[in-house]
């Protein structure tokens, strides 16, 4: 259907609308008029994606001046090829009703796994191995070599790409994964390349997070997007913690060791080049006097990782002079690694501030922050001249010139943490220094200041205004819609006690309790005889799950279970979760019902979806909350307090309710879809966890539906169920939660969407 | 004495059957009996045909060994070496214990299918009560070329019929009960130990391996009972367990399903990741539980427990499931269908097609045909219906009754009478009536026999042309006997329903 939103016309592939996608449509209009920044809350599987993309595009058409392109971030990869697949039937829409060729140009762009088509190359089964082996063919020494020398390998798909395909434009369309490669194929060009370089001039780029929020990545593949484009961040609940994955360093003993070797074998490089080849080393010299710039003509296959600071933290100066040349820089990294060594030889834990640290060094061994600055790309200068053909065995010496510079460069935002063993196992040494990043806004500051637009979405993004705060940036937009519903059928439930009226809790105290322990699964062995296929089941961590699993068993209620359904659980390997995973799907899809028992801030939590009859109810055990012992939460809550002035037990609530919304909204994708949320902890009761909860689960939380019997919930359980099992048609749903065109059109239709966007 | 090709797998003198001493043969695929002294076998049965075994009590005096038939039929040996008879009777027990279910398999298959045919097929248990009770073919010339007959059509509805999964708590159900004298005590049925056995292959191999070799029957479940492998949860210390090696089995398994992967690329969490941080960077924990040194024991034991129960699952699961008919769609048409089915939302679609169910027909033919038989027929066209219709309408408006020249009241009375049922003119219906004149059990009785005649005749069309000397045998000997047998049978009834009749 064609919509005006507000003046603009807008292509809606579909016969029917959802009144929330209409709502969301306003707000992101609104969102790009203002070129500002946007927080959108939108319950997943009400269309959000094609709600995107939709107006966007149509806004990209009307105004190709002051939209040129789209970015897309997403999580995973098949999220990426969900929306390339979303695009596709918007773009087919288009050209059907407007009868014009589509003009566009739109692509994901993935890593090297996903995309080489090198028959030796891709048949490797690690990203790390892939991108090593390609580095090893497409290098730009290597492929220099070659020509000297012809029996020197290389990828013909590059060769082949850097010889025409820079100069023929891929032809507009919609390229997911597998159409790029398989256009690769038929051209002969390396699709990861060709990727790369068509980002540059497409309409529409779908690729994952850390190309945009990983600086040591962003430079080498995002540096030249233009700044009239739209960023979308989806599924972005957990931004702030991508952010600071990105800018933390960890530094164990056996990184130290194995850099130790890697300092060797520079050392000894560097002495046989000079032996045979000196020229080399002083032509590098050179480069480096006259300044890094010059020094950083760097082609686009040399894949060492980009400087880990921000751009415009980078130094544009020369060199110092002390690490100008390769010996001096490698006694200068043998001197760091020293140090850094006396360091983890501790027995009480450090806690200091970069400053700190700085001052230490420099009283310690002498070292200056300028130098130590350079770090990173002085070695990435010496690597490349020194021709470095497998880059990964330098992972660790990289990793301490990333340190390096990153702990001379930001005196805030970060702090040092060594440990000398980890606290379960206080006997065994196994010293640690973190380098971790507490400010998740240092990593996607130049994201807000380069793009003109930022749009941060997901299903569950409640409290909307926390995110502008961690995240520092003023958002012109910030929203959160509700779903509406022809029948309810999503069914929260808190259960807070058993049936012996003993409390359900996770809580610290009482967690070990045998009686908790017995009602949580007596609550679960209920639920797998009245709910129909799948039940999915959170744990708050993976070894409070072990141990339950563990008493369970031990009391029989897993065999009891067994009666009614099979059961798989998470494991900490992720290829045996997988195949349970599966296994799982299989016993739902053919009928005989299955339980998964998995993790919150687990990988199965974050990332697949349980819909229809895949998951028709979710069980959290206990709230799941970070592990709060843990010094570099602690050192993250202490600043989270002093610079955005959030309360300790506010983050720790609203990061706990996030990844609860999370884990139960995994069930709900749709109004056709159903299912139970059960939250089984009695805190989930209180006013300050309830009021966290994502808006469109919270609106169905009655005051019936709180701290409830076991029994009480299979009563209210069996009546939800089977009420939900009765033919549901879209003749329902028309008119309330589903509209065509005219009936969107109508006055009052008009005034209730306008109350679906709740503005914070 | 026996052909010499067969194999005697056990010999066992001083075997009294029928009060006469003789010697048991146990051969590679029958068991026999001779009298002491003579030089043929008395008793001779092949394991197919026996149903099963049955020993006498271990407090008698008398120590018997019988065999039941699955005619119904049982022979009894009777070991009558003092000093060793019941060693003898064991031995022969446990031998006869391996062969027979190798047999039993195949027999019962073909017993079960006859079985169902006869079920089934009303008729077909007619014919067999009147060909083959009253012996007028032996039963295995009837089945000879019926089972080949339905061979195809029993596939097909085989194929239809659900094997039934496995309770995934059926270890559960295995309750111990004490015997009272600290021991527990654990009833296992068939059902349960086919259980096991399908879902873990390992046990089944160990069975075969070692009942009766080396322990009984008895003794390898108590064992298992007592294994690590059945309490999973301890830890495997001790090597002399037989079961150890099923869990490495296991484990084997268990790492080559995970190593093979998952199908579908949606659940693959290895590939879910985009762009992994490096090694080092992240704030998340350095992961240091790869060396299990410093795991306690206690969490070794509970993340067996987990590795147990998924892969009890996967196993049940997978017994569960018949060996389908893969279809190997290639795992990109796969995943293509996967997204659209991730991204399409149904509801917002204006014509969402109904997902239609696919009839699934065992005789289409008859389904296109119907029930009624195609006559052909002299079908008008609707114009000359039309036609006549508007000719007759024209002839009722100009038709005007001629009082004057119609019929005496006596001829038209006369002629009602001859029209009436009764009457002159009605008495066509000749074959209503004789359904109506013959009562139903000589109809049917005329009818099995009609049934069997053709049954016979279709033997004997089926010995032409005549290309083995056992066709022609057939044709010359017992054919024309059973034959006439019908034949004399036929008149038999005839004559008896005469009699009856006069």
């Amino acid at each position: 259907m064609k919509l005006n939103i507000e003046g603009l016309l807008v292509y809606f592939p579909y016969d029917y609308i959802y009144p929330e996608q209409y709502s969301y449509m306003l707000e992101l209009k609104r969102t790009l008029d203002a070129k500002g920044h946007g927080v959108l809350e939108m319950p997943s599987g009400t269309g959000k994606t094609i709600s995107l993309l939709s107006l966007i595009v149509a806004y990209q058409k009307a105004y190709p001046l002051e939209v040129t392109k789209l970015v897309y971030c997403s999580r995973t990869v098949p999220e990426i090829e969900k929306v390339v697949e979303e695009l596709r039937k918007l773009m087919d829409y288009y050209a059907k009703q407007t009868g014009a060729k589509n003009d566009f140009l739109a692509l994901a762009l993935s890593s090297r796994k996903n995309l080489c088509i090198h028959p030796e190359v891709s048949s490797l089964r690690f990203g790390k191995e892939v991108d090593g082996k390609c580095h090893s063919l497409t290098a730009s020494y290597i492929r220099a070599q070659h020509h000297s020398n012809p029996s020197q390998p290389v990828c013909q798909f590059y060769e082949q790409f850097d010889a025409v395909g820079r100069q023929v434009p891929i032809p507009p369309g919609i390229y997911n994964l597998d159409d790029l490669k398989d256009f690769g194929r038929r051209k002969g060009w390396c699709p990861y390349f060709l990727a790369r370089y068509a980002i540059l001039h497409a309409n529409i780029v779908v690729y994952s997070y850390h190309y945009l929020l990983d600086p040591k990545i962003a430079d080498l593949v995002s540096k030249e997007l233009t700044k009239k484009s739209v960023v979308v961040f989806d599924e972005a609940h957990n931004i702030d913690n991508v952010c600071i994955d990105s800018m933390s360093v960890n530094i164990t003993r056996r990184t130290l060791d194995r850099c130790q070797t890697n300092v060797e074998t520079l050392q000894n490089t560097i002495s046989r080049i000079k032996e045979t080849d000196a020229a080399k080393l002083r032509e590098e010299y050179r480069r480096l006097v006259e300044g890094l710039k010059e020094a950083n003509v760097a082609r686009e296959t040399d894949m060492y990782l980009s400087n880990p600071v921000l751009p415009d933290e980078i130094l544009q100066e020369a060199v110092p002079g002390s690490i100008r040349t390769a010996e001096h820089f490698v006694g200068f990294i043998k001197r760091f690694l020293e140090y850094l060594k006396a360091r983890l030889r501790i027995h009480h834990v450090v806690q200091e501030s970069a400053p700190q640290f700085l001052k230490d060094i420099y009283e310690k061994v002498c070292i200056d922050r300028k130098p130590l600055r350079f770090c990173a790309e002085r070695l990435r200068s010496l690597l490349r001249t020194l021709e470095i053909a497998d880059i990964a065995d330098f992972s660790a010496i990289t990793l301490i010139s990333h340190f390096a510079t990153l702990v001379s460069t930001y005196s805030k935002g970060f702090t040092i943490i060594i440990e000398p063993f980890e606290d379960r196992t206080p006997t065994i040494a196994n010293p640690v220094l973190h380098f971790s990043c507490m400010d998740p806004s240092i990593a996607i500051k130049p994201v807000f200041g380069r793009f003109q637009s930022v749009i941060i979405t997901s299903g569950t993004l409640s409290p909307l205004d926390i995110y502008p705060r961690i995240l520092d940036f003023h958002p012109v937009t910030t929203a959160s819609f509700t779903m509406t519903l022809a029948r309810t059928c999503l069914c929260p439930l808190i259960v807070g006690r058993g049936n012996d009226q003993v409390a359900m809790t996770s809580k610290f105290e009482t967690r070990e309790d045998f009686a908790v322990i017995r009602n949580y699964g007596n609550l679960l062995l209920e639920m797998s005889a009245i709910v129909p296929d799948g039940i999915v089941a959170f744990f708050t961590s993976y070894i409070y799950m072990e141990n339950i699993v563990a008493s369970w068993y031990e009391q029989g209620i897993l065999e009891n279970i067994q009666r009614n359904k099979l059961i798989f659980i998470e494991t900490q390997d992720a290829a045996e979760t997988s195949m349970a995973l599966e296994k799982y799907q299989e016993a739902c899809e053919n009928g005989r019902g299955a339980i998964l028992l998995s993790v919150a801030r687990g990988k199965v939590s974050e990332g697949i979806d349980f819909v229809h009859h895949f998951g028709r109810a979710v069980i959290m055990f206990g709230v799941p909350y970070v592990y709060t012992q843990s010094r570099i939460l602690k050192a993250r809550l202490e600043y989270l307090r002093d610079q955005f002035q959030i309360r300790e037990n506010d983050f720790l609530t609203f990061d706990a309710m996030r990844h609860a919304a999370q884990c139960v909204g995994r069930a709900i994708r749709g109004k056709t879809d159903y299912g139970l949320m059960i939250f089984a902890d009695k805190r989930y009761a209180r006013a300050d966890k309830r009021g966290k909860l994502p808006r469109w689960i919270q609106e169905h939380l009655t005051d019936g539906s709180l701290n409830l019997t076991i029994d009480e919930t299979v009563q209210l359980a069996k009546h939800f169920l089977r009420q939900m099992a009765q033919p549901f048609r879209q003749e329902d749903q028309l008119g309330l939660s589903l509209l065509t065109l005219e009936q969107l059109q109508s006055e009052d239709m008009l005034q209730k969407i306008a109350q679906i966007a709740q503005q914070a | 004495m026996a052909s010499l090709s067969e194999e005697v797998l056990l010999v066992v003198k001083r075997v009294r059957q029928r009060k006469q001493d003789g010697t048991l043969y146990l051969m590679a695929e029958r068991l026999a009996w001779g009298p002491e002294g003579k030089d043929r076998f008395t008793v001779s049965h092949l394991y197919a045909d026996i149903r099963c075994q049955k020993i006498s009590p271990d407090g008698k005096a008398k120590i018997q060994l019988q065999l039941v038939l699955h005619t119904g039929e049982s022979t009894t040996f009777h070991f009558a070496n003092e000093s060793t008879a019941l060693k003898d009777r064991d031995v022969a027990k446990e031998l006869l214990q391996q062969l027979l279910p190798k047999f039993k398999k195949k027999a019962n298959k073909e017993l079960e299918e006859k079985n169902r045919m006869l079920q089934e097929d009303p008729v077909l248990f007619q014919l067999y009560k009147d060909l083959v009770v009253s012996q007028v073919i032996s039963a295995e010339e009837f089945w000879a070329n019926r089972l080949s007959l339905n061979s195809v059509e029993h596939s097909l509805s085989n194929n239809n019929k659900q094997e039934v999964g496995i309770s995934a708590a059926f270890l559960a159900d295995i309750r111990p009960q004490t015997d009272g004298c600290n021991g527990l005590r654990y009833n296992l049925t068939t059902d349960i130990i086919e259980s096991i056995f399908r879902t873990y292959p390992t046990v089944k191999q160990k069975y075969a391996e070692n009942v009766p070799h080396n322990m009984t029957e008895k003794e390898f479940w108590t064992r298992f009972f007592q294994s690590h492998y059945f309490h999973r949860d301890r830890i495997n210390t001790g090597l002399q367990d037989i079961f150890s090696e099923c869990a490495k089995e296991d484990e084997k398994g268990l790492k080559s399903m995970v190593t093979q992967g998952v199908k579908n690329p949606m659940v693959d969490l290895l590939s879910l990741e985009d762009k992994t941080l490096d090694e080092g960077y992240g704030t998340a924990t350095v992961p240091t539980t790869s060396n299990s040194s410093n795991k306690s024991l206690r969490e070794n034991s509970n993340s067996a427990i987990i590795k147990r129960f998924n892969h009890h699952s996967a196993m049940v699961l997978a017994a569960g499931l018949r060996k389908r008919h893969q279809i190997l769609t290639s795992l990109f048409v796969a995943f293509q269908v996967k997204l659209q089915e991730a991204i399409e939302y149904d509801d917002l679609q204006g014509d969402s097609g109904r997902k239609t169910i696919s009839l699934n027909l065992k005789k289409s033919d008859r389904y296109s045909h119907g029930p009624i038989p195609l006559q052909s027929q002299h079908y008008s066209t609707s114009q000359d219906i039309i036609n006549s219709i508007s000719i007759i309408q024209h002839e009722m408006r100009s038709y005007k009754p001629r009082l004057t020249q119609v019929m005496s009241s006596s001829a038209a009375s006369s002629a009602i009478t001859a029209l009436s049922p009764g009457g002159v003119l009605m008495q066509g219906g000749g074959q209503q009536t004789i359904n109506q004149l013959v009562p139903t059990d000589v109809q049917s009785e005329l009818k099995h026999l009609y049934t069997a005649a053709g049954e016979l005749l279709r033997h004997f069309w089926s010995c032409f042309p005549i290309s083995t000397p056992f066709l022609e045998e057939k044709l010359t000997g017992h054919l024309e006997e059973m034959l006439q047998a019908a034949y004399n049978k036929f008149q038999a009834w005839q004559t008896r329903r005469m009699m009856r009749k006069t």
